[in-house]
């Protein structure tokens, strides 16, 4: 019995031993970033090229995962909601020649692109819905970006339990790519709250993380050192990659 | 032979020893260590990716009908934590092991894999995804160095199984369980090396290489026959899973095998590359 205590104590001190090197590992600095280097490698490789797939209406989940920060509740917002976003205005503006803000029904009244994709999350899940809204490019084209803006920069009004702010980037390839859409509905419905409501991102070809919820404002910049954290989003503040294709 | 005989022939044998000879070039050697190294931490970040979604689905989207594996937990009524493995629906206590185990920072907590299994050893998708993506890469360029030298050097053509070899795999399985005396006449390998390597190379590798890579928005983006193929994106996490298992059974024999059939003589080949023939009657590793 006293043997069989031995083992398996010695046992545990040894698996927990594992952790306490992966755990250093995964500390030390200079070993972070040579991890850095895949991600090169995995945009040179998967990039953004080609169409995500596309399903049909049957194929949606009506019950669609809700995942993220907590719907936004300060009283700004929930003021929007019961107003049903009356005074909502998505303001578009940086390294544009003609700064925008779009109201709710000046956005219904632009070219509308509707399409049925796979939510793929970060995390390993994956949703179906459909998606209807504007195409990012038919907005950005109005405010008609400058030769200097690289970046599309999207400000949330949803908050980490610490209080940072959400925020997510594209590049023009992502932000062009005709199934990049800023999402108003889902599954024929006015996005309700916790899916992101009044506006959304959608892009099927990135990881969920960039598919912001409750955007507010859309900054063209030239670089995203100056924004937050600097590195394009709240997520990559926090570790994760900028390039969210794989 | 009996017992007695073979002990006193051993150093009559030694004396006759054949001399060792370059088995393993140095491409071969320095490959299969950055192997060694990128397969354990594949599997342990692996793991740790797995935990922030820890079921598997035989579909594209998420779908509970279709669930083959849920690892989970939760208090029971009397509010202690349980640990618990769902299999088609088959459900297994796996308290302290799986569902609810050690958190990797001495404690314990609800998760699927323990911490002394995952990498980093706490919950950390974003840090798993930077190991899993690098040393996927690593492996890669890995495999693709010791390929390319292993043909130019014609080393690679012995390991890969050929018609001819299949008719020798039976007598030599029979060889391996001591129910046949000698094995059937091979070449540098015999063919159940060439067998396992071949699948191992040609096969599960870039299998594992390629549901990888379906479960990447881009890539199904890129290729969308690809992941159609596999059955869906929550397939292709099943496969990607199924193929760890069946590389980890392969690593399990490989090591077994080296252990067992002379482990200073293949040590020393997989080392400095010279490796002593016919000391172990030919099931060198």
């Amino acid at each position: 019995m006293k043997r069989r205590i031995f083992v398996a104590s010695g046992a545990a001190i040894a698996l927990a031993g594992c952790a306490r090197i992966t755990n250093a590992l995964n500390e030390n600095p200079a070993i972070h970033n040579v991890l850095g280097l895949a991600e090169p490698f995995d945009r040179a490789l998967i990039g953004t090229r080609g169409r995500a797939k596309t399903y049909r209406d049957a194929d949606v989940d009506r019950d669609f995962r809700v995942n993220g920060f907590d719907t936004p509740s300060t009283a700004d917002y929930r003021g929007l909601v019961r107003t049903n976003f009356a005074s909502y205005k998505l303001i578009v503006v940086g390294a544009v020649e003609k700064p925008q803000a779009f109201t709710l029904a000046e956005l219904r009244a632009l070219p509308p692109y509707s399409e049925v994709t796979r939510h793929d999350c970060v995390e390993g899940w994956s949703a179906i819905g459909k998606w209807s809204g504007v195409r990012l490019a038919t907005v950005l084209a109005l405010a008609r970006p400058t030769q200097k803006a690289r970046y599309v920069v999207f400000q949330c009004l949803d908050r980490s339990p610490e209080g940072d702010p959400y925020y997510e980037s594209l590049d023009f390839v992502e932000a062009a790519h005709p199934q990049t859409v800023l999402a108003l509905d889902l599954n024929g419905s006015p996005l309700d709250p916790d899916h992101g409501a009044p506006v959304r991102l959608r892009v099927p070809t990135q990881l969920g993380y960039k598919s912001a919820k409750w955007i507010y404002r859309i900054q063209l910049a030239e670089s995203l050192s100056p924004i937050f954290g600097g590195k394009g989003g709240y997520w990559e503040d926090n570790g994760y990659e900028w390039y969210a294709g794989i | 032979m009996d017992a007695t005989a073979q002990i006193s022939a051993r150093p009559v044998e030694a004396s006759h020893a054949e001399p060792l000879v370059y088995r393993h070039s140095l491409t071969t050697r320095i490959t299969h260590w950055l192997t060694v190294i990128s397969l354990v931490i594949l599997v342990m970040s692996g793991l740790q990716i797995f935990n922030a979604s820890p079921n598997l689905d035989a579909s594209d989207k998420s779908d509970p009908h279709r669930r083959v594996l849920a690892i989970g937990g939760a208090n029971d009524a009397a509010g202690r934590p349980v640990g618990m493995v769902q299999i088609f629906g088959w459900t297994i206590r796996t308290t302290h092991l799986l569902g609810f185990t050690d958190d990797g920072m001495g404690g314990e907590s609800f998760r699927a894999f323990p911490g002394w299994l995952t990498w980093p050893g706490y919950q950390a998708l974003a840090d798993g995804r930077r190991w899993h993506l690098f040393f996927a890469w690593l492996m890669i360029f890995a495999g693709i160095a010791y390929m390319v030298v292993g043909f130019a050097r014609k080393d690679l053509q012995l390991l890969i199984l050929r018609p001819q070899d299949l008719p020798k795999l039976l007598p030599m399985q029979l060889y391996y369980l001591k129910l046949r005396k000698k094995p059937p006449p091979y070449g540098k390998y015999n063919p159940l090396q060439k067998a396992a390597y071949t699948t191992v190379l040609f096969v599960f590798t870039p299998l594992i290489i390629i549901t990888g890579l379906a479960l990447s928005p881009g890539m199904d983006a890129l290729a969308t026959p690809l992941t159609a193929l596999l059955g869906g994106r929550q397939f292709a996490r099943l496969w990607h899973f199924l193929l760890m298992i069946a590389l980890i059974g392969f690593v399990l024999t490989h090591v077994t095998l080296v252990l067992s059939t002379g482990v200073v003589n293949n040590m020393r080949s997989m080392l400095s590359g010279w490796y002593r023939p016919h000391e172990d009657e030919g099931l060198g590793i």
